[in-house]
């Protein structure tokens, strides 16, 4: 067990390094010269060039690498240009929005996923099976923003029961003090009701829609791999011994049948966490999806960079919590002398 | 083990005026339902089991025998249902019993050995937690430590070496002997009345089946388990079994005494078996033999006789086309209670005893 983690970390910190060389090639690539931008569209060619200097733009590419590599773990991620501020500060108010918004469309996500799929297939009832499964069809082929905008439609413009496209909170809401930057969590830690209940009004409309999608693909993995699992043979050897039907299903069947959605399950958590450009612009969300789309448009490559370095921490770290719980559920990837059939 | 017919001398025979029965299924129907009709896979079977009493059930692929043992346990799934007859089980009605009554059941009255253990185990939990699941679901006061230490015992006592240490490894670093061992640990592991062994050793090779075979003799001899075993085999009828019923198409066609089976099969179904090899004594290794056509369609069963249009007896014949022959007792033979369902059964056990007599 201990040799599988400490694979598998090995490997993460050599995808990470395979990252960090992208985030770097890609701003040294850019059609947009950084010194030129920062110093303006009509200065003279010497001030520019002394900005390249003054950047370390003139050093080889291997220090300028190292450099880059160690500003970053000290917290300079650099300069974002187009808003003035250093780029981790911007980061840093987004990405706690962002990761609220898809830790939230997770578990809509997997928990209404397990539901539905036991639903679907536990009883053997058709109809139940088909419905869901319709709605799961339904729920891959539709655009996300096309479905944000329907659902605000409806429960803000005619129902009016939820709010509007107005971010995190009400407009007079004050943000509850600041411990983990989610809302609703800091709100419970001080006790804020009122607060905690306003944020999870503002969070409900845009983590269903984001959630919608990932919901539909769990619900197909997992109820396949359900009926799957409930023909197995040894689920009627529990059976045997006089454990009742759910209860065997519930120990035999559930884990075993997880195992196939586990990776699909780390790759969209670590999707969602990065959060939703169009999501987050129709409910006027402050996360990183906005963040990016904005560092494109304006050819704010700090921005980008940070966000792909992020983005590959998330993936990598996610996957190698994936490859440890494969190990503990399934013991034939732990021992490598698989005698299968 | 020899291979000499029914040789043990437990409850050797039928004795229909034992009333001792600790399994006595009567009646037994259940059927698949699907889109394209609904297959009567178990038609009306009835069977007794006295304690320690071992019965063979063959018949050839499709015939009921999985439906049946099944049935019997109430673990038919859908679109599996039973739809009728009794299952008495130390003298109560289990067939009438729901999911929760049963738990007390299974695993402690009766118990199943599926014929493939590569399947019949989970893959992600150790050896050990399989067994103790269900010693601890019917003896909670050994606790989880005793638990431990009789499945360790168990291990021990289905000849697992090393049981001690291999009882935390996982399924898949077992041999398919070994897991089958494992399966009948489980199965014995609370000393049940009845055990039925569904086919337990088709999926092994030969060497590992005679040694599987001469374990689950042991083990059920010193428990006094009455065993219902399900085989192609008919040499692991001769070596093991009491009792031997016939499965044909859902139905039980014959059932006698394993000596007089051999001897006189009464039933043309049974004949065309036993005739399909040369001498008793070579049957003990491979599969039953294969008689030419193809059982009935279960889905729509068809007046008449369900094996005449393979019986070289009744093929053609007005009465087996038209009339479903009835159970008939075989009287005459040794140990009484032989039945056969086959219009000229009376006739065939009259040749029998003329045979007999003249060549006495
Ligand atoms: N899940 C199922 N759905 C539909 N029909 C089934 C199902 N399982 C079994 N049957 C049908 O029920 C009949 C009896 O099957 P069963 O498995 O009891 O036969 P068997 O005698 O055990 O055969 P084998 O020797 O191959 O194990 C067969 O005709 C089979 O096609
Ligand atoms: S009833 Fe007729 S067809 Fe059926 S087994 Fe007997 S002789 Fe053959
Ligand atoms: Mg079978």
């Amino acid at each position: 067990m201990l040799k599988l983690v400490l694979t598998r970390t090995a490997a993460s910190l050599v995808a990470i390094f395979g990252a960090s060389i992208l985030a770097f090639v890609l701003l040294r690539v850019a059609p947009a010269d950084p010194a030129r931008l920062l110093a303006g569209p009509f200065a003279t060619e010497e001030v520019v060039e002394a900005q390249r200097v003054a950047l370390g733009l003139k050093d080889s590419l291997v220090s300028q690498y190292f450099r880059y590599i160690g500003d970053f773990f000290q917290g300079d991620w650099g300069f974002s240009f187009s808003v003035g501020r250093p780029v981790i500060d911007q980061i840093g108010s987004r990405l706690p929005a962002s990761i609220e918004l898809g830790l939230y469309a997770f578990i809509f996500a997997l928990v209404g996923a397990v539901i539905c799929a036991l639903l679907a297939t536990y009883r053997r009832r058709r109809a139940v099976d088909h419905t869901i499964n319709g709605f799961a069809l339904f729920g891959l082929g539709t655009p996300p923003f096309w479905l944000a905008l329907i659902v605000l439609l409806v429960f803000f413009g005619i129902l009016d029961i939820l709010p509007g496209p107005e971010g995190r909170l009400s407009p007079r809401q004050e943000a509850p003090p600041e411990v983990t930057r989610m809302y609703t969590i800091d709100a419970l830690l001080a006790g804020q009701l009122g607060t905690f209940f306003d944020a999870g009004k503002h969070l409900l409309l845009p983590a269903l829609v984001l959630g919608f999608a990932p919901w539909a693909f769990f619900f197909r993995l997992l109820r396949a791999s359900l009926l799957e699992v409930s023909g197995e043979q040894y689920l009627a050897t529990a059976r045997s011994k006089g454990i009742r039907r759910w209860t065997a299903f519930r120990r035999h069947a559930l884990p075993n049948a997880f195992l196939p959605t586990l990776t699909a399950a780390g790759l969209i958590f670590a999707a969602l966490l990065a959060g939703s450009v169009l999501v987050e612009s129709v409910y006027q969300w402050p996360g990183l999806g906005a963040l990016v789309r904005d560092g494109v448009i304006e050819q704010d490559y700090a921005v980008v960079q940070a966000f792909i370095l992020i983005g590959a921490f998330a993936y990598v770290v996610v996957n190698l919590v994936v490859d440890i719980l494969y190990g503990v559920i399934d013991p034939r990837t732990r021992t490598g002398s698989a005698v299968t059939k | 083990m020899s291979t000499s017919v029914a040789e043990h001398g437990q409850g050797a025979g039928l004795s229909p005026e034992h009333g001792g029965h600790v399994l006595r299924v009567a009646g037994l129907q259940s059927e698949f339902r699907s889109r394209r009709g609904t297959v009567k896979a178990v038609r009306a079977v009835s069977l007794e089991l006295e304690p320690g009493q071992r019965v063979g059930i063959v018949g050839e692929s499709g015939s009921g025998k999985s439906a049946f043992a099944l049935s019997v346990l109430g673990l038919l799934e859908p679109p599996g249902y039973v739809v009728g007859g009794e299952v008495i089980l130390n003298g109560r009605n289990i067939a009438e019993l729901d999911d929760r009554q049963m738990q007390t059941v299974r695993g402690k009255e009766i118990s199943i050995v599926f014929q493939d253990p590569m399947s019949a185990l989970n893959p992600v939990k150790t050896i050990g937690q399989q067994i103790t699941e269900t010693i601890r679901k019917h003896q909670p006061q050994l606790g989880k430590k005793g638990a431990r230490a009789a499945a360790i015992e168990l291990l021990r006592d289905v000849e697992v070496p090393a049981a001690g240490r291999r009882i935390d490894d996982y399924p898949h670093q077992y041999s398919g002997g070994m897991r089958q061992r494992v399966m009948i640990a489980i199965a014995l592991a609370n000393q049940p009345n009845v055990l039925i062994a569904d086919e337990p050793t088709t999926a092994l090779d030969v060497t590992t089946q005679a040694q599987v075979l001469t374990l689950l003799d042991r083990l059920v001899t010193e428990r006094g388990t009455a065993v219902i075993l399900i085989t192609h085999n008919l040499g692991i009828v001769a070596q093991f079994c009491d009792v031997v019923y016939v499965m044909y198409a859902g139905r039980v066609v014959e059932r006698a005494a394993t000596a007089d089976l051999f001897a006189h099969p009464v039933h043309p179904y049974t004949e065309a078996l036993l005739r399909a090899v040369p001498r008793p004594d070579q049957l003990a290794q491979g599969p039953l033999p294969s008689i030419p056509g193809a059982p009935p369609n279960l889905a729509e069963v068809a007046p008449g006789c369900s094996f005449e249009s393979r019986c070289p007896l009744g093929r053609g014949h007005k009465l087996c086309r038209t009339e479903v022959p009835v159970s008939t007792a075989a009287i005459g033979f040794g140990s009484g209670g032989a039945t056969a369902e086959c219009h000229f059964a009376k006739e065939r056990v009259a040749e029998y005893l003329d045979g007999d007599a003249t060549t006495a």
